[in-house]
């Protein structure tokens, strides 16, 4: 079997796919906020996980023009998880989604990033196991024996810390709902939005116990942004604060249509599941705090409880002040 | 004079990498300094030193339960990689039957077959094992069918005429005159079942006491500790390279009475 | 030297009649071949390269069966039949000693270790490589390999003794003590030996009879007996008989080549 040199057409025809290819990427990578005819300013927002009612504000203060009224269009980036404020702090992207207590971890590391906004008030993480064990408390899952598939996060150590005469085998988490559907004895993280809610539509019987129920409560899905934008561009975080603020109440209030955009993202999760976990979020977004101040507010205290909570996991060596680590149009600087 | 001819051999052979290791630690060590490259991305080669030595009974453990498994995956890939091939090699149509199907080891992703084999087997030894003897398998198969079927035509004819049958052929010709390459199959599956059992124990390792450098590298890697996954990572490294030079060195001990390849 | 033995083994004859080999893809290697080889006899084959010598041999030794024609390999004794094969190339198996080499075709036959094991080290010191034993073949020159490759064909004492250019890699010196080893191992068993060859003098120095090939597709040109002493000895080379022997099958291989 002989290799036949290319003729030219072949080598004209693969250099111009190549060229395409090649110009196809480059305009992905135009940076974030480069100017064009229009006054809206060009940000990004990465998100750390994959479009699901947990960042249906987001996609609502899009679809519904609040970021526009503001003057922003902010590009919107779906992403598997990763430490999202490496991307933040090297200028990768401009905001991205993480939970409260890496943003102290950030810090402690160098990287100047600063929450700006907290959508669920009361974090989501649980642990879910099945009914048919007869628990009635998250003590339940350390006392016996079983095993609990986690990653190694502060939440964890918080609650290996409170039941130290833990006999369950810990495992890494495995993505989805596959092996809790297999196995009886398996106790699975998980955000109550999400995997118990499949797991319901697949026939289980997941309960789920909040980590927040047994004292660690960081803000969740925080956005973040870089200190320096912070400093140098307050109007526009004050915008933007003002922009995710609509967007969240638009999706609180009727997250249908938000819902079926994403949905088209996000083919793993049905209709119906994506209007369960809106349902089930409410409470965590919209609570009596919030009612009082606005959606997304964060106070100087949860703060300084959770940078405690962190330093006596040793998770951080020292804990910072409570005002370098968030900002709040509502709050005094 | 004999006492030191040892010891020079060793400084001859092991001098030169250790030589480079070092340098290049201290150019990354300036540049870092120098750059101001921030810790979360790139640490500092003498905090990942000086971290190695603080936390080594932890990491030391790690590597060792992560040497446990590599070594379970490795030994599973030697043996039924040959089994496989010599299975593979005794007839042209099981041959061209199956061949096409060992490529799936080479290509299948273990991210996605790691999760079910968590729920067949537990996770933990037994998955971080069977993953890295999927990731491994396969150069061992393909550098030993290699070697059984190019056995010489001419000596494959002497044993006809003597009347050797299917068995003694394979086993008495084909498989001892493929050894070199069994010995060069073995040699790249050693570094690729360390791959696969640090990727495996991202997915479907154990946490806790038995944890491996794969759950390490992760936590490490979520709570910002680039230090130590890095300080990780160099065990995992040296753990590859201990396994490689195993392999080269009982290859050499195995073929040095009769191959070409055992005199370096 | 010759093996005094009245159990010397007489050799198998060989008939080949109107043998046609013809390769995939249409080549004709030889062409109508009709060979008779008595018991016991030494006979030499010449032919250009790739005039179908060692096609010839193969057939003869039952490595390939012909396109046409009949080959006969008469047994002198049923039951204890052997065809032995020396190619060009020593082929040791390489993680073996000398003696386990020299012993493998009895082991392929099922011999007991401690008999095959005498078999081997007679056979070893027969060709002179006695104190070589547990030497790996690694570690021999070409010319100790094909002495090792001479003793493992006749570890099985065969009927029938075929050589495939043996000697042609190696040096004068070596190729002529081989030559002189060969002939004293035929005078004392008198198996039937076929020996292919490119080299003229060889042929005549060894054989009483000598067969020219054509070129492809090979035809016997030239079958005549060696009018030479039964006893070869190194001087005869020298001498005007032996020239005269050589320009014959020379003469047969240009006509050949033509």
């Amino acid at each position: 079997m002989s290799t036949r040199v290319w003729t030219r057409r072949e080598i004209a025809v693969l250099l111009a796919l190549s060229a395409a290819v090649g110009l196809g990427c480059k305009k992905d990578k135009e940076a974030p906020g480069a100017g064009s005819a229009s006054h809206a300013k060009h940000l990004s927002l990465t998100l750390d996980w994959v479009p699901e009612p947990e960042f249906g504000g987001f996609y609502a203060a899009r679809e519904s023009g609040a970021f526009g009224t503001h003057g922003l269009d902010v590009d919107i980036k779906p992403r598997g998880q990763g430490e999202t404020w490496k991307l933040v702090a090297q200028h990768v992207t401009d905001f991205a989604t993480t939970s409260a207590d890496q943003v102290l971890i950030a810090r402690e590391q160098g990287a100047d990033v600063v929450a700006i906004f907290a959508v669920y008030q009361t974090s989501p993480q649980g642990i879910m196991v099945h009914k048919a064990r007869g628990f009635s408390k998250i003590d339940d899952v350390f006392t016996n024996p079983g095993t609990l598939e986690a990653e190694d996060a502060p939440w964890l150590k918080y609650l290996l810390r409170k039941f130290p005469g833990s006999v369950v085998k810990l495992v890494s988490n495995s993505p989805g709902i596959a092996s809790f559907l297999a196995k009886p004895e398996l106790s699975k993280q998980c955000f109550i939005t999400s995997e118990p809610l499949q797991a319901l539509a697949a026939d289980s019987d997941p309960q789920t116990f909040l980590i927040a129920d047994a004292g660690y409560n960081p803000y969740t899905t925080v956005v973040i942004a870089r200190g320096e934008m912070v400093r140098d561009e307050p109007e526009t975080i004050k915008q933007m604060i003002l922009a995710l603020r609509e967007g969240w109440r638009a999706y609180v209030d009727d997250p249908a249509a938000t819902n079926a955009v994403m949905g088209k993202l996000n083919r793993e999760m049905d209709a119906h599941t994506f209007a369960e976990s809106a349902r089930v979020q409410r409470a965590l977004i919209e609570t009596d705090a919030t009612k009082k101040s606005a959606l997304g507010e964060m106070t100087t205290e949860r703060w300084q409880t959770l940078a405690q909570q962190l330093v006596d996991l040793a998770v951080i060596k020292k804990a910072p002040p409570a005002r370098e680590l968030f900002v709040s149009p509502l709050a005094t600087p | 004079m004999s006492s030191t001819a040892p010891l020079r051999r060793f400084v001859a052979s092991f001098g030169p990498p250790v030589v480079v290791l070092v340098a290049g630690m201290l150019l990354v060590e300036l540049y870092v300094r120098w750059a101001n490259t921030p810790i979360y991305l790139v640490p500092r080669p003498s905090k990942v030193l000086l971290t190695l030595n603080l936390e080594r009974e932890y990491l030391v453990a790690a590597l060792w339960t992560t040497t446990k498994a590599a070594l379970v995956g490795f030994g599973a890939s030697a043996f039924s990689g040959v089994a496989i091939a010599i299975v593979l090699a005794s007839s042209v149509w099981v041959r061209r039957a199956l061949s096409p199907y060992t490529v799936f080891f080479q290509t299948v992703p273990i991210i996605a077959i790691a999760p079910m084999l968590s729920i067949w087997l537990a996770p933990g030894l037994k998955a971080v094992s069977a993953c890295a003897f999927i990731v491994s398998v396969f150069p061992v198969i393909a550098n030993t069918l290699a070697g059984l079927v190019a056995t010489d035509p001419a000596l494959v004819d002497l044993f006809r005429l003597y009347g050797a049958g299917r068995a003694a052929t394979m086993f008495k010709l084909r498989f001892p005159s493929s050894l070199p390459n069994v010995f060069t199959g073995l040699r790249v599956a050693a570094g690729l079942t360390v791959i696969g059992t640090v990727v495996a124990e991202f997915l479907v390792g154990e946490l806790g006491e038995e944890q491996g450098l794969g759950v390490v590298i992760v936590s490490a890697s979520h709570n910002g500790h680039s230090d130590r996954v890095f300080a990780a990572v160099l065990l995992a490294s040296a753990l590859g390279l201990a396994m490689f030079g195993t392999v080269n060195l009982v290859g050499r001990r195995v073929l040095a009475n009769w191959h070409a390849s055992a005199r370096d | 030297m010759s093996d005094a033995s009245p159990a010397a083994t007489p050799g198998s004859s060989v008939t080949l009649r109107g043998v046609r080999q013809v390769f995939p893809g249409g080549v004709v290697a030889v062409e109508s071949i009709d060979l008779e080889v008595a018991a016991g006899e030494f006979v030499a084959i010449l032919g250009p390269s790739g005039c179908g010598k060692s096609t010839l041999l193969r057939i003869i030794a039952g490595l390939d069966r012909p396109t046409a024609g009949a080959v006969t390999v008469h047994r002198p004794d049923a039951g204890r039949f052997d065809t032995a094969y020396v190619f060009q190339d020593s082929h040791l198996l390489p993680w073996r000693t000398v003696v386990s080499n020299a012993a493998l075709p009895l082991e392929l036959r099922g011999v007991d270790r401690a008999r095959r094991r005498e078999a081997a080290t007679a056979a070893l010191v027969k060709v002179g490589l006695g104190d070589a034993l547990e030497r790996y073949p690694a570690q021999l020159s070409g010319g100790m390999r094909m002495r090792v490759s001479l003793a493992r064909a006749m570890v099985t004492d065969p009927t029938l003794l075929l050589l495939d250019e043996p000697f042609a890699a190696l040096d004068e010196i070596t190729r002529q003590r081989l030559d002189e080893q060969l002939r004293e191992l035929w005078q004392s068993r008198r198996m039937t030996v076929i020996f292919v060859t490119h080299s003229t003098s060889e042929a005549v120095y060894l054989a009483e009879r000598t067969v020219v090939l054509s070129k492809r597709p090979g035809r016997i040109v030239v079958d005549r007996t060696v009018d030479l002493p039964p006893e070869r000895v190194a001087e005869l080379r020298a001498t005007a008989e032996f020239a005269r022997e050589t320009r014959f099958v020379y003469e047969g291989l240009e006509r050949g080549e033509a």
